[in-house]
């Protein structure tokens, strides 16, 4: 039986596409049979990131209006035979859906893949609750800006009103140059406000942008430290103890983020 | 065996809500009597008690302690750093570059001479 994440934040820009899309393809590449799952209908992206754009035949509420069966929607990733990518539909809007059906979707998804990974979109809404309805477990992807914080921490609070065990949260868009010059929070004041786990930190790259506008994950490119932090944040989703660069203390926290940057 | 320190007229009245936070943005209390807090208030989270408030965290919400028109409620918390603070009827915002020295030291809100005044809690 596998397990259903949703990848979740509130705010909106701060990477949920990006990262489930990465997370996906670093499991995949693990041999692990992964579903990507686009709820955010009416504004989908997760094709376009992936790629698969013009092979889009059946959309998720085709398959909850019952016009296709769920493997009829399913697209497999152009190289990666154990990803595949249920698309949202663009032409409906998150009212086209409900909490029973996407929980009758998940159910089904879970008996055939390991991984299903739900990208959920901005808001606390209708499209939340969906996407959250059949979830095993969530992460929370912010940035480190106080408004997604606050959007983060709102957003856990509704997490654990749900009955989810408590989420864990991914970092994203970290400029750590910034960070040394105290002109951007540290992991630690995001971790002192949310209180839960993390369990990765991305780095802001500039390789992020072109990958996504070409449609090729950064997990796959191995020499991007993007890259590398999303593929460690599959490893820790399968449970593997994988240790992070930073070590929580300003000054040899910064040697060694150097180290790992250095061109 | 009883103790007898107190004379039982001078107890403090009132039931206490006992919370393990922390309480996160959105969360919202409306409580008749004390609201104590093990942990963290954060900020978009509303405290609404016709008593004391008392966080053992960081206050970062919004807090209004004696909200029926109690001018002897106080507020603590270990780091007092709330967006708005409120005691009866009196309304106030931290001073701008307050963050700046916030969290020295578990402070006190309390009205004194018809204001807010704020002290640090010797420890």
């Amino acid at each position: 039986m596998g397990e259903v994440i949703v990848i979740t934040s509130g705010k909106g820009g701060v990477g949920k596409t990006t990262t489930t899309a990465n997370i996906g393809t670093a499991l995949a590449m693990m041999g692990k049979r992964t579903v990507l799952l686009d709820t955010d209908i009416g504004l989908r992206n997760l094709d376009v990131v992936m790629g698969l754009e013009n092979r889009i035949v059946y959309h998720l509420v085709d398959v909850t209006e019952k016009r296709c069966r769920l493997q009829q929607a399913m697209i497999k990733d152009k190289k990666l035979d154990t990803l595949s990518l249920i698309p949202a539909a663009q032409t409906r809007d998150k009212s086209a859906v409900s909490e029973s059906q996407m929980k009758k979707v998940t159910d089904a998804l879970k008996k055939e893949f390991d991984y299903v990974l739900i990208d959920c979109p901005a808001g606390i809404e209708q499209g939340f609750k969906n996407a959250v309805a059949g979830a095993d477990r969530a992460l929370v992807v912010t940035t480190p800006e106080i408004s997604a914080v606050r959007d983060a921490d709102r957003v856990i609070g509704l997490l654990e009103a749900a009955g989810l065990p408590q989420p864990q949260v991914i970092v994203n868009r970290v400029r750590f140059d910034m960070v040394r010059r105290g002109e951007m929070m540290n992991i630690e004041d995001i971790l002192d406000i949310l209180s839960v786990e993390l369990i990765g930190i991305v780095a802001d790259d500039e390789d992020i942008v072109i990958s996504t506008n070409r449609g090729e994950p950064i997990a796959k490119n191995q020499l991007s430290a993007a890259g590398k932090s999303f593929r460690n944040i599959a490893r820790r989703i399968t449970g593997e103890d994988v240790p992070f660069f930073y070590d929580g203390t300003g000054k040899s926290f910064w040697r060694r983020v150097r180290a790992v940057f250095a061109r | 065996m009883t103790t007898d320190f107190f004379d039982k007229g001078d107890l403090p009245q009132g039931n206490t809500m006992l919370i393990e936070g922390p309480l996160r943005g959105g969360h919202k209390v409306d409580y008749d009597g004390n609201v104590v807090v093990m942990g963290d208030v954060n900020a978009g989270a509303e405290i609404r008690a016709t008593g004391h408030v008392i966080i053992f965290g960081a206050l970062r919400g919004m807090v209004h302690g004696g909200a029926d028109g109690d001018v002897n409620a106080k507020v603590l918390a270990l780091m007092l750093f709330p967006t708005q603070l409120r005691i009866a009827d009196h309304i106030t915002c931290p001073p701008e570059g307050y963050g700046e020295i916030a969290g020295r030291a578990p402070e006190i809100a309390r009205i004194s001479n018809g204001k807010v005044i704020i002290e640090q809690l010797a420890v």
